[in-house]
């Protein structure tokens, strides 16, 4: 998927799921949006929706470095690289 | 040490209003909140008993998603309480995060509605059953949801008791609160209890043939503490909470003082989970006036259990008859306005008693039309009635054989 389609799904996730006012890509996700441990668990089940698979508990405990949504984005792209390789 | 204990705040959603003066009018003017049964697309078509006490009005709630998402709808209602009387209260937030303001609050079983969603899941025909529960529906479901979620939304950081005893649940909310306070544990409790729209509920007791289903089509005529052509209870919903405070300390801060908790009675039957128990009851009211230090002759009004159920009420007019003797104080029913509203209806019943006692009255029990003459030794009040109640005791019976009384005294009888 490109980074751009994926950038776009993100944000709309981001903003119509968790309700973030005018996200930034290297905003930081708790500091400035309030995202706690429960978000992240929730947006690693709509990531699972997006690539159409179900994430490993250690791709799971990876996800918990995020921090921003460029992160998210460098994420799914390391999820979709592993899996095709 | 025992320490003096006053009620501050009180709010409660009830299918006759959530604020004071909707409420009042609806018990001077003998409305009732019964309305037909709500369609829930799984149980409704299958229940006999067709009314349920109905919060029906808008309630625009405001809460951010960061607390909204760990909300069941059971917590909406605990929520919503609890932050109208630290409103009400004029509570600072150094005290409130303190450590010394605690949470006592329960409901029957957390939300059923999103224990329904996530048996929905099990039960669906999908490959990805386990991760399509969301993470946050144990949050939202779970039996002390909405104490938790109160302590979440204000930064709270004291105790927390989440009682769940079916009927007696936020009565023991209020009960523990105060012994918290009383014995020095905390300085002050928010109390109360919320239940959610539920036809669980309403099976399990229209199974057991304890709801009413001869009044289908006249909602408002039932339910019918006391009188003869009762046939069971109504199921409801709502919530309510109230905020108790050590006396000396409500005091130096200026707080309005609605009124003072004077003893909290509670036992168990000690036997059958279900039956209505004459010892048992009893010795319950009598635990509470023995904690409140005062005859039976000083109470003036009973808010009674009174579900209308056949033998429920009859055991608990035996009760008030066997510990009030000869100096019987009123007795009001007021499930009869809105269905019993399980484990909210300690703290609504304290809450509308608090209402009553700042304005004068005694709303009647609604639809007592012909006293049971097994129920009839009681002082029943009939009609809206100009009395001043300076002492008051709410009484509340659960499945499970759990018994719980409260007596408190009016705010203005409360010596400064």
């Amino acid at each position: 998927m490109k980074r751009d389609v994926l950038q776009e799904k993100i944000l709309t996730i981001l903003v119509d799921d968790f309700e973030f006012v005018q996200p930034g890509l290297d905003d930081n996700l708790r500091d400035d949006h309030g995202f706690d441990s429960i978000d992240a668990i929730e947006l690693l089940g709509k990531i699972e929706g997006i690539l159409g698979l179900a994430l490993t508990r250690e791709e799971k405990e990876k996800a918990m470095e995020i921090r921003t949504i460029n992160d998210i984005l460098d994420y799914i792209e390391l999820i979709e690289s592993s899996r095709t390789t | 040490m025992k320490r003096r204990v006053v009620i501050t705040a009180c709010s409660a959603i009830t299918p006759i209003g959530w604020h004071k003066n909707d409420i009042v009018d609806s018990l001077r003017q003998g409305r009732s909140g019964v309305k037909p049964l709500r369609d829930d697309g799984l149980l409704n078509r299958h229940i006999h008993s067709r009314v349920f006490g109905t919060v029906d009005y808008p309630i625009d709630y405001g809460f951010k998603r960061q607390y909204r998402k760990t909300m069941g709808p059971v917590a909406y209602y605990a929520c919503q309480v609890a932050k109208d009387v630290l409103e009400q209260s004029g509570l600072d937030q150094q005290f409130i995060t303190s450590g010394r303001l605690g949470v006592a609050f329960g409901s029957t079983h957390g939300s059923p509605t999103v224990q329904r969603d996530i048996y929905r899941t099990f039960f669906q025909d999908l490959d990805a059953k386990f991760s399509s529960i969301g993470a946050v529906d144990y949050l939202r479901s779970m039996v002390h949801t909405t104490a938790v979620n109160i302590t979440r939304m204000f930064g709270i950081t004291g105790r927390v008791i989440a009682s769940s005893t079916a009927c007696t649940t936020s009565s023991q909310s209020i009960g523990f609160g105060y012994e918290m306070i009383r014995y020095g544990m905390q300085d002050a409790m928010i109390c109360g209890g919320a239940d959610e729209y539920d036809t669980t509920t309403v099976a399990v007791f229209d199974n057991l043939l304890a709801c009413s289903t001869a009044y289908n089509d006249t909602p408002q005529r039932t339910p019918r503490p006391f009188d003869s052509g009762r046939d069971g209870l109504v199921v409801g919903e709502g919530g309510g909470a109230v905020l108790l405070e050590e006396y000396e300390s409500a005091k130096r801060r200026g707080a309005r003082i609605l009124g003072e908790i004077l003893g909290f009675g509670c036992n168990n039957n000690g036997g059958d989970l279900i039956l209505p128990n004459l010892e048992g009851i009893s010795t319950t009211l009598r635990l509470a006036l023995q904690d409140a230090g005062i005859s039976a002759g000083e109470v003036d009004f009973v808010s009674a259990h009174a579900t209308g159920t056949k033998m429920g009420d009859v055991i608990e007019a035996q009760a008030i008859d066997a510990v009030y003797g000869d100096h019987l104080p009123f007795v009001t029913g007021l499930k009869s306005y809105m269905g019993h509203t399980m484990g909210t209806c300690g703290v609504i019943e304290m809450i509308l008693t608090i209402y009553m006692m700042e304005q004068g009255f005694i709303a009647p029990t609604l639809n007592l039309e012909h006293v049971d003459e097994r129920c009839s030794m009681l002082r029943h009040v009939r009609e809206v009635t100009q009395a001043d109640i300076r002492i008051g005791a709410i009484q509340n019976f659960a499945f499970g054989g759990v018994n719980t009384c409260l007596i408190f005294k009016a705010g203005k009888e409360v010596d400064e």
